[in-house]
């Protein structure tokens, strides 16, 4: 009873660093469709997203790039729900956000290898986790992290993330 | 033979080809985005072989997609068979998306769906059609590929037929089950590349549509042709002519045209 009300506060407390994770900018690779009918039911999608200044749209290789108000509160979560619900699915994310975020919040932004970050104020990391790159990929990446067992729980709230900028 | 080998060989080029899966007469296994709505108009003009003139038939849809899974759908059927336009019934259709695996430019997708119809014509052939003739029910499966600019869709469905109450009862000596079968083929012919939402998209499309009663084993295998405007990534025009190919049970009017419309209300913003 103790472990599950732990595990409860746990999960509280990490849904709360979520809802401060500030993602300035989201460039998005899209699968599973090539017509601009679907292209555009993202777009839309992520356009009525509160809080969304602007969705740039490459139709030709189904790349969006989604632009945030500053002090939003959005963790990478919100692009796979969008994603998801007009129909299609994330094959690459990579999130632009203040560095102090990702370092204050080490439970929850877990770093594939080696993470020395620099003095940058942001940093642009790609996500690993599943739902956030292609189901091909996350088979081989779930083999390679097979013993890393926050990547295993498949948590929404947990990031297994690369640095893109260093 | 011709016919075996014109499928083969689109089987074939379709593996090299590489979007599209809005079919005019089948559904593919995709469904509509979370919280938008479809209206559609769909028409058909189709010739009667048993008497003079042709038969239309108008269905105005309204679909709405309730989450990333699963989409509900209701029409009406009117048809000009009483001389007039006249409202025959209407049908509830939904589909649930039980299997996907994407990738870049690429899907399978597999659904399940179920329809059931109400309709009060009098039922004047053999064919079982739930969309628009008969009172019913259909449960079906569907299986879509897409692969760069090319979809594939098959589908497989049981449908039976009721009475179309009040006035006519199913015919006792006809079979009032029957298994459907399709296969449709959809490419983008245009744009070779796309430069903004605003630019028309042109799509080819043919369907191999199939239904075998289930005890009489009386068959039919329809083809259709289409080709499809797809406006300002937003809206549908479908122009179609469907022809039946085999057929050994008694239809009244097989072969015509299709002209549809639709348009989807996104999800809009908050």
């Amino acid at each position: 009873m103790k472990s599950i009300f732990f595990i409860a506060i746990v999960n509280v407390l990490l849904t709360m660093n979520a809802s401060f994770a500030q993602v300035r900018k989201a460039e998005i690779l899209a699968t599973g469709l090539t017509c601009s009918m679907c292209s555009n039911a993202i777009y839309k999608q992520l356009s009525s997203i509160t809080g969304v200044d602007s969705v740039l749209t490459d139709l030709n290789t189904n790349t969006f790039t989604v632009f945030l108000k500053p002090d939003n509160k959005y963790a990478p979560n919100i692009f796979k729900e969008n994603i998801e619900k007009a129909g299609f699915f994330i094959g690459s994310l990579i999130v632009t956000m203040p560095a102090s975020v990702v370092k204050e919040n080490a439970t929850q932004f877990i770093p594939i290898g080696k993470f020395s970050p620099g003095e940058e104020k942001e940093l642009a990391i790609k996500i690993f986790d599943e739902g956030y790159i292609t189901q091909k990929e996350y088979k081989k990446w779930s083999k390679t992290l097979a013993s890393v067992e926050t990547y295993s729980s498949k948590k929404s709230n947990i990031f297994h993330f690369k640095i893109e900028n260093k | 033979m011709k016919k075996y080998l014109f499928v083969i060989g689109l089987f074939f080029c379709s593996s090299f080809l590489g979007a599209q899966e809005l079919f005019v007469v089948t559904d593919p296994a995709s469904n509509m985005p979370a919280g938008s709505t479809n209206i559609r108009l769909t028409q058909s003009l189709f010739k009667e072989i048993l008497e003079e003139g042709y038969n239309y038939h108008f269905m105005p849809e309204v679909s709405y997609g309730i989450n990333k899974n699963l989409m509900f759908r209701a029409a009406s059927f009117l048809s000009n068979r009483s001389n007039k336009l006249y409202l025959e019934g209407g049908s509830l259709f939904v589909k649930y998306r039980f299997f996907s695996s994407d990738d870049i430019h690429s899907h399978f997708r597999m659904a399940a769906y179920g329809r059931l119809s109400k309709n009060r014509a009098d039922i004047h052939q053999e064919q079982i059609e739930t969309m628009g003739h008969n009172s019913g029910y259909e449960l079906g499966l569907i299986f879509t590929k897409l692969v760069h600019k090319t979809a594939l869709s098959s589908t497989i469905s049981l449908e039976k037929a009721t009475d179309n109450n009040p006035s006519y009862v199913f015919p006792e000596t006809q079979d009032n089950t029957a298994l459907n079968y399709s296969f449709s083929w959809g490419r983008l012919m245009y744009p070779k590349t796309y430069k903004s939402y605003k630019q028309t998209n042109i799509n080819l499309m043919f369907e191999f549509l199939g239904q075998t009663l289930s005890d009489n084993r009386k068959t039919f295998i329809d083809g259709t042709a289409a080709i499809q405007f797809i406006v300002n990534s937003q809206s549908r025009i479908d122009l179609a002519y469907r022809k039946s190919l085999f057929s050994n049970m008694l239809r009244s009017a097989p072969n015509g045209i299709y002209l549809n419309f639709e348009y989807t209300f996104f999800k809009f913003k908050k």
